[in-house]
């Protein structure tokens, strides 16, 4: 018998009992489904972040202060970066690093027209600059000229909630506290990762920030830029050398900083996303195998339910081959099609979960191929016993079946 | 009798069937049989009396426990499963009492399917089946599904299914059973008719009226044959 017609009668009797088939079919469809939709977030994710941060360029490495990311992150670190730390680098023998630019930061309102906003004040030098390459709206950067000024360049966000949307404040004044600054730029970046951090934010020179703002030359970063990326591991062995031997750190102790750059966070990104992919697929299998054990009991009670077909077929010469083929086609158009099922909910979750989030949408292409696979899998090694069992009974036994 | 080698004999056959503990029930007690070319046979007999059991051998759905049972002069009580359900797709058409369509399916699906299995090109599956269907007067019912079609109908179906590989031998098993006398009838009628065209037909049967309709009747009584009588 041609499989086209086979897939016809499979079709044929799945809908008999279509809600029998669609509950059985529902542990593939959630099993799939997860994955497709976990697999789909994680490569959009990545594409996200890989996307991001080669907009930051691969040919640089930060030292922040802390021992681990989270405490860095927390930012109370007991041991914090210097301006002097960034001197020490820049003035030490190391080969490889093409600039150093020390950044640091203070949370702070900036008033101008009555309005008052709470900012992350960013202090740079005319490296870091280069570096975060800002983009301008109006204006222009720092320079060495300004470096010791009081000139501040406005994040777009900060600019508009200030002075209102359209509106050139180049030139105006801003206060931090008491301390007068006077705009002369506005940057945007259209970068999620970039535009978070710097159109709300407000950049001004470095030694401002330490002196004016702060009162003390603590760092939030400092950023290391390379002349070879192909050395940059190399590059950040040695600094970190030099910093623990700056701080007299003993071989046996933990740096009481962190050295991370853009590729290291990729990989992480990476890594993080596959473990999850797997998981997900592992505890997805789970659902998988009770989904394909529902598909063989009622594929065992489909045999039993038409014993007398099986007995008609076999009458009018249906070979146990015959039979064979038919019920197992059965199971597989069942798992088939709750793959497919899976597949497209997957799809659509995984768009609605980017949509939301706010990333681009990525198709895994691999996992679907690898779903439709799985689910035909199921489908043979799940349908063939119930299967066998039909192909097994003697025509006379069918065919008495009451 | 029109030809001297019979289409099917049955040589001696007897039939036990296993009840577990190493106990049998034995249905037939050494039968023998020929059935030739063009008969139309009535094998008739009370409940239990074997007929159907001998209906399943003769129909190459059992095989003997002892005895020969010769297919076109071949003994084929020693077939493999698949060579006997080669056997029931190419030379014997079924037409049982009951459950005798697959459900939810067309009409001209339930017809198809034998060539299906028979292998038939599909462009020449559609002609036969209509062909078949126009037979037995129900070519109109082609795409309807079997279960929404009367009893007579059903019945006319089996026999269009019956023929479609055109068999050496129709069986056909209480084929009025389950229908009014004036059905009844008019399905003996189209069997008769394929009889006087040439075909060999064979039914089983405990009603005589029905049984008048054959050339032949073979009575059976506790696994024997009693009597085997022509008009």
């Amino acid at each position: 018998m041609e499989y086209q017609e086979i897939i016809k009668s499979a079709i044929i009797s799945l809908r008999r009992n279509i809600m029998r088939t669609g509950l059985t079919m529902l542990g593939i469809i959630i099993g799939i489904g997860s994955v497709i939709m976990i697999a789909s977030i994680g490569q959009s994710a990545i594409a996200f972040v890989t996307n991001e941060l080669s907009s930051f360029g691969t040919n640089y490495f930060q030292i922040i202060p802390g021992g681990d990311l989270f405490s860095a992150a927390g930012g109370a670190s007991q041991d914090p970066l210097t301006l002097e730390d960034a001197e020490a680098i820049e003035d030490a023998d190391i080969s490889n690093i093409e600039s150093v630019a020390p950044i640091g930061y203070a949370s702070r309102f900036i008033s101008a027209n009555e309005e008052q906003v709470s900012v992350f004040v960013y202090g740079i030098t005319q490296a870091g600059q280069n570096m975060l390459k800002p983009e301008l709206v109006y204006g222009e950067l720092l320079t060495d000229a300004n470096s010791t000024d009081r000139v501040m360049i406005l994040g777009i966000d900060s600019s508009e909630e200030l002075f209102g949307e359209g509106i050139n404040p180049v030139g105006e004044s801003v206060r931090i506290g008491d301390a007068r600054f006077k705009v002369i730029g506005v940057t945007k970046s259209d970068s999620a990762l970039m535009g978070r951090f710097f159109n709300s934010a407000a950049i001004i020179p470095l030694e401002v920030l330490s002196d004016d703002i702060r009162g003390d030359e603590e760092l939030a970063e400092i950023d290391i830029s390379v002349e070879d990326t192909n050395y940059l591991n190399q590059t950040m062995q040695d600094v970190e050398f030099f910093m623990r031997e700056r701080r007299n750190i003993d071989d046996d102790e933990d740096s009481n900083f962190t050295l991370t750059s853009f590729q290291e966070s990729l990989d992480t990104v990476n890594t993080i996303t596959g473990l999850l992919t797997t998981l997900i697929a592992g505890i997805s299998s789970i659902s998988l195998i009770v989904g394909g054990v529902g598909v063989m009991n009622i594929m065992l009670v489909s045999v039993t339910e038409r014993t007398k077909e099986i007995g008609l077929l076999k009458s009018i010469g249906a070979k146990e081959s015959d039979i064979l083929t038919q019920f197992l086609i059965e199971a597989v158009v069942m798992t088939v099609i709750g793959g497919i099922i899976g597949i497209i909910l997957g799809i659509l979750g995984a768009y609605g979960v980017s949509a939301v989030v706010g990333i681009p949408f990525v198709l895994s292409l691999p996992w679907i191929i690898i779903a439709v696979v799985a689910s035909t899998l199921i489908g043979i090694v799940f349908g063939l016993y119930p299967a066998r069992r039909a192909a097994a009974l003697s025509p006379i036994d069918a065919l008495r079946y009451e | 009798m029109t030809s001297k080698t019979p289409l099917i004999e049955l040589q001696d056959v007897t039939k036990k069937y296993p009840l577990g503990d190493g106990e049998f029930y034995q249905s037939l007690y050494g039968i023998s049989l020929k059935i030739y070319e063009g008969e139309f046979v009535a094998v008739m007999g009370p409940s239990g009396s074997g007929k159907s059991t001998t209906m399943h051998i003769l129909g190459a759905l059992d095989t003997p426990t002892t005895g020969k049972f010769l297919f076109k002069g071949k003994d084929i009580s020693s077939y493999s499963d698949d060579e006997l359900a080669e056997i029931r797709n190419q030379e014997i058409g079924f037409v049982f009492q009951s459950f005798n369509l697959l459900p939810r399916t067309t009409v001209f699906k339930n017809v198809e399917r034998p060539m299906m299995y028979g292998k038939v090109p599909s462009e020449e599956r559609e002609k036969r089946v209509m062909e078949a269907l126009r037979l037995v007067g129900i070519e109109d019912k082609a795409q309807n599904l079997s279960n929404h079609i009367s009893g007579g109908q059903i019945q006319r179906v089996a026999i269009a299914r019956a023929i479609i590989m055109n068999p050496s031998i129709i069986l056909a098993d209480e084929p009025t059973g389950n229908l009014d006398s004036k059905t009844a009838h008019e399905i003996m009628g189209y069997l008769q008719d394929l009889n006087n065209k040439g075909r060999t037909i064979v039914v089983i049967t405990h009603e005589e009226d029905i049984a008048n309709f054959a050339k032949r009747k073979v009575r059976i009584v506790d696994g024997k044959i009693v009597s085997d009588t022509s008009t």
